[in-house]
């Protein structure tokens, strides 16, 4: 067995992670538009149905409860948490095929699409609704085929998918190390949602690296992860000052 | 041989046991596995090498900076920021992150089309030669200039911050008509103010990352309003934590919770469409309480005091009328602002720095009410943001000059002479241009005054973006002719007689003048990321053939052979104005460039400038400070002297300087008792294009449900019309009809319907169409008295049970 013994590779000095600064964050789905087109995430024409959509990066409008004109509302975006429980994530856990397992040198919970039986037990297992199923076969128009990215495979229908912390990106970023003579497991890489966000509130990069951005505000007093009484250790971390936006944190989004 | 029972299960075990031992059933597992997953219609995008292209989005006039991936350096799969544009560093909108759906949008019009059935018939187009779609608009040009209808030519640009309009203003000009429109922008009413307060012709520039505090009247700062990207990048700065620099408060203004107002430090929630009373109420305490720049009202402003006009007649100053009519109490019945708080804004403002008093509307493309847009510069004003120190400047839109003046010949002469259709006479005459494009619509398709023979539209399609749809629909069937030069079949080109297909923003070369709101004079050359897919052409360059067509005039004001000529004579004016750089990210600070300090060239000449600006750089340099006034006292005109002209001299003191003007909406109060807003958000898209398949996935299920539309109203509201949340439901204004289905929040105020815009096109294709209403077609445009644009507040409205 490769891989799925968290002890065995205890040793890895790179833990890639995100904080989302909700501070900043206006919502505007710049990321999640991204994150389509990098991934060649398929659409229909009717996206409404929230339980049928194929989406990585979703956006949740967190709402604080109070009457005009004390309402006030956030966006929240979810990517993969990308969980460092011990031994397993929820959804590695469960998968009996092995089409979705943690990588434990860079701790990316990786989903292998041609792996999945379409089973969906990590659908159910997810506390985070970060897995999408395909019910259809992905279809574009034809002329919009032509903008699909060969970088990452389309999927087919019956597959689970979900985001991989553009892993894509990250492997180029390790052989260009490798061709440089630097150490693949040195290099910085950024995913396509926080590259294009507008206002700078995603963070990317090795939690592990104590002199990293992402590592210093994960530690900021303003921090918080979801639903963390799961024990599930994301490595998606969120900023924010609100009192009323932290208190959801915990509630089922 | 007989088989026994014992027998043959031997066999069949040892049969499995030897297949097992083979690889069959792997290879056949592995195969099928294979077979499913490789479908014949499952897309297997083509491999190649991949490269970058750097260029400016021009999909809305935020002019930001990207970076489109190619594979095999002509399969476009990528659209994202640029990190080395100086102001947008990397970021983008959503509209921006998706704009391949348009390039590869199979509702693209791939020649030219040319209607053979009746108008309107989106079946009736057939294909015809570029020469022979050229001819046909040529021999319309050529005979309407002979006859001496040179005036009833028309042309609508929705592309109004690039040498496009200025183009097309100048062939008209050349040709000898005053009908060029832009669509409707803030800076239409902006303009004019600013023209009549300080005698010049210029934008409003905010100084964001000067400021400390931020009291914003309704502008969306972070839902399209102005640069997108840009303010985004401001609002990550403001909310960045910086030792030993406070942070920069920001106040907004707004009756709808909506995300600026949630992100905002402070949500001041007011009655919709009062913003502008709220802002003469804190006026009224800033002079009652003596809070205002008493040094820069005492020696740069006319008017505050009481005054004598050009008659020689006595009239009262804003100190006086502020004084009379905006108290704390009238202020707070109108805007529903309780007293003590207008007051303590009051006292906040006057404490700053560094204060800014910023207001806007929507993604900037509706004109303001002439008098509203006097209130915030009159607060501006009384808060000293004006001085060279302050944190407001005057952007002029054109500073290193425009092209050479056109020939102008007898028929250009004539043509100039006539007015423009529709267009008040009590537009107050300043160097700000007038865009009344409402007026003019209203005027085509009542046919009051001359009829339009030929129309012109160009990356617009006001058929579904301007405000009361329905006057456009029936302006469009009145003109003689209809020329579109739409890249999409879009609700507006379907009601062409001719469609001369441009190029799409990313296929073509084209520019981007100046930043709505910010600080600078900008300029961006957006160069194409691919090569055109199909057999379109640049609008640019067949307005140059159709003026070399034409002749006389109009041919020799259009000595250029290539639209890409005259965007170099354009660099080259910039390039020999000898200021202004060309600005990176890194090495440019935009906290840095302050007003009357010019940036000092870092290109050698126009070729080098003109390079860099094609690789997808900016030019960027600081306006000149406002030192003096070029009006008639060579002050600010609080009491504006330029609006002698528009209103009768034995009008009210009150009328020649800022006041809270509401236009009355049309419909009872007893059938309508609601009032409609609409609301702008950047994931949804209003304008000339439509919404993305990748936009539409961003919208939450409470916005958008199958066919249906969303409107917010309050819980009291809903209980009050026996509505449960997302009940469907009947809007009705005086404009029309729809059904709707309603959720109910706390975002909005009891008695309002807060509705989306960037809904129900009927045109392009099944990802766009069919979804919900158009906002603009419910609701009403109110005409300002004096400038005669559109302006648009709130709606009487009606809701019931479907």
């Amino acid at each position: 067995m490769s891989g799925s013994a968290h002890s065995e590779h205890a040793e890895s000095k790179v833990r890639y992670g995100m904080v989302i600064d909700l501070d900043k964050c206006t919502g505007c789905g710049a990321c999640s538009v991204a994150c389509q087109q990098e991934n060649n995430v398929s659409f229909r024409p009717d996206e409404s149905d929230k339980l049928r959509t194929l989406s990585w990066m979703t956006l949740y409008r967190l709402e604080n409860g109070a009457g005009y004109p004390d309402y006030r509302a956030a966006m929240l975006p979810r990517p993969c948490m990308h969980c460092d429980s011990p031994h397993h994530s929820p959804c590695t856990f469960v998968c009996p095929v092995n089409a979705t397992i943690r990588d434990e040198h860079t701790g990316i919970v990786d989903h292998v699409a041609v792996r999945c039986i379409g089973c969906r037990y990590c659908m159910v297992a997810c506390p985070y609704h970060a897995r999408s199923f395909n019910w259809w076969d992905p279809k574009w128009p034809k002329s919009m085929e032509a903008m699909l990215t060969p970088e990452v495979s389309p999927r087919m229908r019956g597959v689970v998918e979900k985001c991989t912390f553009c892993h894509h990106r990250l492997n180029l970023a390790r052989d260009r190390a490798r061709l440089n003579g630097e150490d693949p497991d040195s290099v910085v890489y950024t995913p396509a949602c926080a590259e294009v966000c507008p206002t700078g509130a995603i963070t990317f990069g090795n939690l592990k690296d104590p002199n990293s951005d992402v590592a210093k505000l994960a530690k900021d007093p303003r921090a918080f992860r979801l639903l963390e009484k799961l024990h599930t250790e994301p490595k998606v971390y969120y900023l924010s000052s609100a009192q009323w936006i932290r208190r959801q944190s915990d509630n089922g989004l | 041989m007989s088989l026994g029972r014992r027998a043959f299960l031997q066999f069949v075990g040892g049969a499995i046991g030897g297949t097992l031992l083979t690889p069959i059933p792997w290879k056949l597992a592995d195969d099928s596995a294979i077979w499913t997953q490789n479908w014949s219609w499952r897309p297997s995008p083509e491999r190649g090498e991949i490269t970058r292209v750097r260029s400016v989005c021009q999909l809305c006039p935020g002019g930001c900076g990207i970076t489109a991936r190619l594979v095999n350096g002509r399969r476009a799969v990528a659209v994202t920021g640029n990190e080395a544009h100086a102001l947008s560093g990397g970021g983008v909108c959503p509209m921006g992150a998706s704009s391949l759906q348009y390039l590869y949008a199979p509702y693209r019009i791939q020649q030219p089309l040319k209607q053979m059935g009746s108008r309107g018939d989106s079946k009736g187009f057939k294909p015809v030669s570029w020469a022979e779609a050229l001819k046909e608009v040529t021999a319309k040009l050529t005979k309407l200039r002979s006859e001496g209808k040179s005036h009833t030519v028309a042309c609508l640009t929705g592309q109004k911050r690039s040498t496009m309009a200025r183009l097309w203003k100048r062939f008209l000009t050349a040709y000898g008509s005053p009908n060029f429109y832009t669509m409707p922008d803030a800076a239409d009413s902006m303009r004019l103010a600013v023209a009549l307060t300080t005698g010049r012709d210029a934008e409003v520039g905010f100084l964001w990352d000067k400021a400390t505090y931020v009291l914003n009247f309704g502008a969306p700062l972070l839902e399209g309003w102005g640069s997108p990207v840009y303010l985004q990048k401001v609002f990550g700065r403001w909310q960045t934590e910086k030792p030993g620099v406070p942070r920069t408060v920001l106040v907004h203004v707004e009756s709808r919770a909506s995300l600026t107002a949630s992100k905002a430090h402070r949500w001041i929630a007011c009655n919709p469409g009062t913003e502008a009373a709220l802002a003469l109420g804190i006026a009224h305490v800033l002079v009652r309480d003596k809070l205002y720049d008493a040094a820069f009202v005492a020696e740069k402003v006319f008017g505050f005091e009481d005054w004598t006009d050009a008659t020689g007649a006595q009239r009262k100053g804003f100190r006086n009328v502020v004084l009379a009519k905006y108290g704390v109490e009238e202020t707070a019945k109108i805007t529903g602002v309780a007293p003590q708080t207008i007051q303590d804004l009051a006292r906040e403002l006057a404490k700053q720095k560094h204060a800014l008093v910023v207001w806007g509307q929507d993604k900037g493309d509706k004109p303001n009410s002439l008098y509203h847009d006097l209130a915030f510069l009159a607060l501006n004003a009384l808060l000293g943001t004006l001085t060279p120190s302050g944190t407001v400047v005057l952007v002029p839109p054109d500073p290193w000059g425009d092209l050479p003046e056109p020939v102008l010949d007898t028929e250009a002469y004539r043509g100039a002479g006539q007015t423009a259709l529709g267009r008040p006479s009590t537009v107050p005459r300043t160097k700000a241009p007038v865009n009344t494009v409402l007026p003019f619509l209203e005027a085509l398709a009542s046919g009051s005054e001359y009829p339009v023979e030929l129309l012109f539209i160009h990356e617009a399609n006001p058929a579904y973006s301007l405000p009361e749809t329905a006057l456009v629909t029936q302006a469009l069937q009145k003109a003689a002719m209809v020329v579109s030069f739409s890249s999409f079949m879009d609700e507006t080109t379907q009601w062409a007689d001719i469609i001369l297909p441009n190029h799409t923003a990313l296929e073509r070369l084209d520019d981007v003048i100046g930043l709505p709101g910010a600080p600078y004079v900008y300029y961006a050359l957006a160069s194409p990321i691919v090569k055109p897919l199909y057999d379109t052409k640049g609008t640019g360059d067949v307005l140059l053939n159709l003026a070399a067509a034409v002749g006389g005039g109009v041919a020799e004001s259009h000595p250029w052979k290539t639209y890409e000529e005259v965007l170099k004579a354009t660099v080259a004016s910039i390039a020999k104005a000898g200021t202004g750089l060309v600005a990176t990210a890194g090495s440019f600070d935009p906290a840095s460039v302050l007003p009357g300090r010019p940036l000092q060239p870092n290109f050698k000449d126009a070729a080098d400038l003109w390079n860099k600006l094609k690789a997808g750089a900016c030019w960027v340099d600081a306006p000149a400070a406002v030192e003096s006034f070029a009006t008639p006292s060579e002050r600010y005109e609080l009491a504006c002297q330029g609006l002698m002209v528009s209103i009768s001299p034995t009008a009210a003191d009150d009328l020649f300087m800022p006041r809270f003007h509401p236009l009355k909406p049309s419909g009872e109060e007893s059938e309508f008792p609601l009032l409609l807003v609409a609301y702008a958000s950047l994931m949804l898209s209003e304008g000339y294009v439509p919404n993305t398949p990748f936009m539409n996935k961003l919208l939450p299920d409470d916005v958008l449900r199958k066919q249906d539309v969303f409107v917010e109203i309050h819980p009291e509201t809903a209980r009050t019309l026996g509505l449960a949340d997302k009940a469907a439901a009947v809007l009705k204004t005086p404009r029309g009809e729809t059904p709707v289905r309603v959720r109910l929040t706390t975002a909005v105020k009891p008695g309002v319907v807060a509705a989306p815009q960037g809904f129900g096109h009927t045109a392009y294709d099944e990802y766009v169409q069919q979804k919900g209403f158009n906002a603009n077609s419910l609701v009403e445009v109110q005409l300002d008295p004096i400038t005669g644009l559109g302006t648009l507040w709130a709606t009487r409205a009606q809701l019931r049970r479907a």
